[in-house]
């Protein structure tokens, strides 16, 4: 490496700032594009290997209901990146709104339509409460969300002590397995509204643009008059929500509320955005990108099922695809920056 | 100790530039063993970077160092502590939570015994200097609980302990009451006597006056003069710095301005240690500048007008009615504007587009339906189009991210921000910091014709020339008062470097 570098110092003018643009080119187009390139790979690969199983209709809604809870989590995730900030506490929301709606929907037998909104309440203010730590009491948000995401842990350890009697009742589970659009299931349509109301907001609200002039550079959009604080606690609260509606689709998905059972939904939600952040812009955090990071993801897996690997190897595919999709992204808005 | 033969030190022929800008043009140097030496000139005439060079921050392009008659190359910070030279900034490098001993000793090679530190070998050797100092507190105690003077203390003792023979502070009672200051003092006559030199940078040309042995002038980085003790008063000091006795600045006349009720007013404005006692009017359609040394107070005034920092007592007035400064927002929305400083880390979002730069600022005023959240791409447009033509903005369009543009456009830029129909008073800091000359003109030019559309614009400048050039009214500020006012033709360069340099603390000079 060294050596190449030196030699390239070597060899005159024009030649090297040729050579250097085009590898630097080379690097952008890679880091912005790799990411479409690879999923695009896979799924090539996979279809010419396994034409029966992978390439079908089924398989490929089968791909998309899995990854529509990850890519809801995913994007709210994504809106508190954009102010430049972390929530820890997804996974541990989701899991905590999944105990908690089917203990108020099977237990307490409140009816849905009123049960779930109320969860999703419930998510908001739980996001809203993070984002007060962060912005007005200063906590440092990775210590802060992580103790609320702990605390909630311990509550719906108590929450599920109590016994659930009755069933959970059709109408819940339907909310997961019902397909109310030519056979598309559910998930995937709430996935589609869900990620289109983020985008909107992001990209044609002023809420939006505040939000990213917050995450690009805070001073500044303190000094342009943008109440920071304010649009820091609502993308806390839309990532609360997020993670409520996650919990409640994989609980009427279970057909029960279960202690813990979404907190690994947190690994592939940072997994997924920070792969996002290296698709189409430079290490941006933005929807579309969440989308793509969540679809590698969730292709890869089922490749990984229909060839038939070894358990233990689906974790390491996730850490792997972590280490890497950060590694893309900072690499990305490093060469923007060059 | 003092021998006039032969210097201890010396600089020849030293030069810098920084991006076609001189900072230092040819300087020549002679430092003596024991000597005061006092180094003064104007912000920017190359002072501190003289300095930095010494400390091995900043690398020269030409120039010789010598100690002793040999040449040393000073490329880093360790180079210029083995040569002996010690240097205390302004901000005091020190960590906050270690004690004075660990802080004295921190990056030195400590005594050891069975590879572990030697504490209590190392704490004499730290003593030995706190007492030369006259340090008469615990050793022990966490930095951050000492006064800024004690903290003084530690930096000098840390210099000693590093067998320091030149140590260089820069504006080293900028934060020191004056008893404090002149127990520094005490120690600088004693260190001098040691045969320690000290080189002292200070705006405070009463204390350089009465404290060095030599003083050296600095003018547009150039050394302008070199004088012995009594060779100068402060009077003959001040026209050495502003150099041209009078000058007669181009300032653009911009015709009688009518200066009846104010428009913006600051009442005995006071915060913090830096803003003392503000008290000034703006009126509508003037060019205010706000001259002054760098420290004075001026940026702290306006980030105060602004609602970004809290007042201790005072008010600012708009329009006859007082101004909660609770914050930026209020500020915004009753029309008040700052233009900051710090171009790239306050003002820019990098990454994004001109037009997106130039709206953020206006969010609300662009959606597409009142009342709904949603924006208008074409109302987002035509104001960023119209704002690009109206300023000048050089740029391929309003998508071309706003990193790539020069200074003096990204500068525009901000300044377009602010623009609407609802904008009464704006602050510019430091408008053309940076920025080449031509693009500096169309800057002064913008912020005339805001002037004549009825703004009242305040422009915060380190150039006297800027300020005689453009302003129609200047307030100087010196140490957080407010030193003297000049109107029209009384605005020289000399007047306001003379008013910068008042010291209004015993109730001000004019």
């Amino acid at each position: 490496m060294n050596a190449t570098l030196t030699k390239e110092k070597a060899v005159t003018g024009p030649e090297i700032t040729d050579r250097h643009r085009r590898r630097r080119l080379f690097l952008v187009l890679l880091s912005r594009y790799g990411t479409l390139v690879g999923l695009a790979a896979m799924i090539v690969v996979f279809s010419i290997r396994s034409p029966t199983t992978f390439l079908t209709l089924p398989n490929f809604l089968n791909i998309l209901n899995q990854s529509s809870l990850t890519a809801i989590i995913a994007a709210g995730l994504t809106m508190t990146l954009v102010v430049g900030e972390f929530d820890l506490s997804i996974g541990y929301v989701a899991s905590f709104a999944g105990l908690l709606v089917v203990g108020f929907i099977a237990r307490d037998s409140l009816p849905v339509l009123i049960g779930v909104p109320l969860v999703l309440l419930i998510g908001a203010a739980i996001g809203t409460t993070s984002g007060f730590l962060v912005t007005k009491v200063r906590i440092n948000a990775v210590i802060a969300t992580l103790g609320v995401g702990t605390i909630l842990t311990g509550v719906g350890f108590a929450y599920s002590a109590f016994p659930i009697a009755a069933g959970v009742p059709a109408e819940f589970i339907q909310i997961s397995l019902g397909k109310l659009l030519v056979g598309i299931p559910n998930p995937i349509i709430i996935m589609i509204v869900v990620l289109a109301i983020l985008w909107i907001i992001l990209n044609r609200t002023d809420l939006g643009q505040k939000m990213q002039a917050v995450g690009g550079n805070i001073e500044a959009a303190r000094l342009s008059g943008i109440r920071v604080d304010r649009v820091k606690i609502f993308a806390f609260a839309t990532a609360g929500v997020c993670a409520a509606l996650t919990g409640i689709l994989l609980s009427s998905l279970l057909g029960s509320g279960t202690l813990a059972a979404a907190d690994g939904y947190l690994l592939d939600a940072f997994a997924a955005v920070f792969l996002g952040s290296a698709t189409l812009r430079d290490g941006e955090f933005h929807i579309v990108g969440t989308l793509v990071g969540v679809l590698i993801i969730a292709v890869g897996f089922n490749g990984l099922s229909i060839f038939g690997a070894p358990t233990f190897f689906q974790p390491i595919f996730k850490g792997a695809i972590l280490v890497l999709a950060v590694g893309l992204s900072t690499l990305a808005r490093r060469y923007a920056k060059a | 100790m003092q021998s006039e033969s032969a210097a201890w030190l010396t600089v020849r022929g030293l030069s810098k530039q920084f991006g076609g800008a001189q900072a230092l043009t040819a300087v020549d140097l002679d430092i003596h063993r024991g000597e005061v030496h006092g180094l003064v000139g104007a912000n920017g005439a190359g002072k501190s970077t003289l300095i930095r060079c010494l400390a091995g921050v900043t690398t020269p392009d030409e120039g010789v160092v010598t100690i002793d008659g040999e040449e040393v190359k000073i490329a880093a910070p360790r180079d210029a502590e083995d040569a002996g030279l010690a240097f205390i900034h302004q901000e005091l490098n020190l960590v906050p939570h270690f004690n004075a001993v660990q802080n004295m000793l921190l990056g030195t090679k400590k005594a050891t015994r069975l590879g572990l530190i030697d504490w209590r070998k190392s704490r004499r050797k730290a003593a030995e200097a706190a007492e030369r100092v006259g340090v008469n507190f615990s050793l022990d105690r966490r930095v951050d609980e000492l006064s800024v003077a004690e903290r003084w203390l530690v930096m000098i003792a840390k210099a000693l302990v590093r067998d320091a023979n030149m140590i260089a502070m820069d504006e080293p009672t900028a934060s020191l009451s004056d008893n404090e200051s002149s127990q520094l003092f005490d120690i600088i006559r004693d260190l001098a006597s040691d045969g320690v030199a000290i080189l002292y940078v200070s705006h405070r040309l009463d204390e350089v006056l009465d404290l060095s042995d030599r003083i050296t002038v600095f003018r547009d980085g150039k050394v302008t003069d070199r004088e012995v003790r009594g060779g100068l008063d402060k009077r003959g000091l001040v026209r050495a710095i502003a150099g041209r006795e009078v000058t007669a600045a181009a300032r653009v006349d911009r015709g009688p301005i009518v200066r009846d009720t104010p428009l913006f007013s600051a009442r005995n404005v006071a915060a913090g240690r830096m803003v003392k006692d503000v008290s000034f009017d703006v009126y509508r359609g003037e060019v205010l500048g706000l001259g002054g040394l760098v420290g004075a107070g001026r940026t702290e005034v306006a980030r105060l007008a602004f609602g970004a920092d809290k007042l201790d007592s005072g008010s600012f007035e708009l329009e006859g009615k007082p101004v909660p400064p609770r914050s930026v927002p209020a500020a915004v929305n009753a029309g008040i504007g700052l233009v900051p400083e710090e171009r790239r880390s306050q003002g820019l979002m990098l990454d994004k587009s001109v037009g997106w730069n130039i709206n953020v600022g206006v969010l609300k005023s662009l959606r597409s339906v009142p009342g709904l959240p949603f924006m208008s791409g074409a109302k987002s447009r035509t104001r960023a189009l119209g704002l690009i033509d109206q300023l000048r903005i050089k740029t391929p369009g309003p998508n071309q991210v706003i990193g790539g543009l020069s200074g003096g456009n990204q500068q525009k830029a901000l300044i377009a921000r602010w623009l609407r129909p609802e904008m009464k008073v704006l602050f510019l800091d430091e408008p053309s910091r940076g920025v080449d000359i031509g693009a500096r003109q169309e800057i002064h030019d913008a912020i005339r014709r805001l002037a004549d559309d009825g703004v009242g614009t305040v422009v915060i400048s380190s150039d006297v020339e800027e300020l005689a050039s453009l302003c129609d009214r200047v307030v100087v500020l010196s140490e957080g008062n407010v030193s003297g006012e000049l109107v029209g033709d009384e605005i020289t360069e000399n007047k306001i470097i003379e008013l910068s340099y008042a010291h209004t603390d015993q109730g001000g000079d004019e």
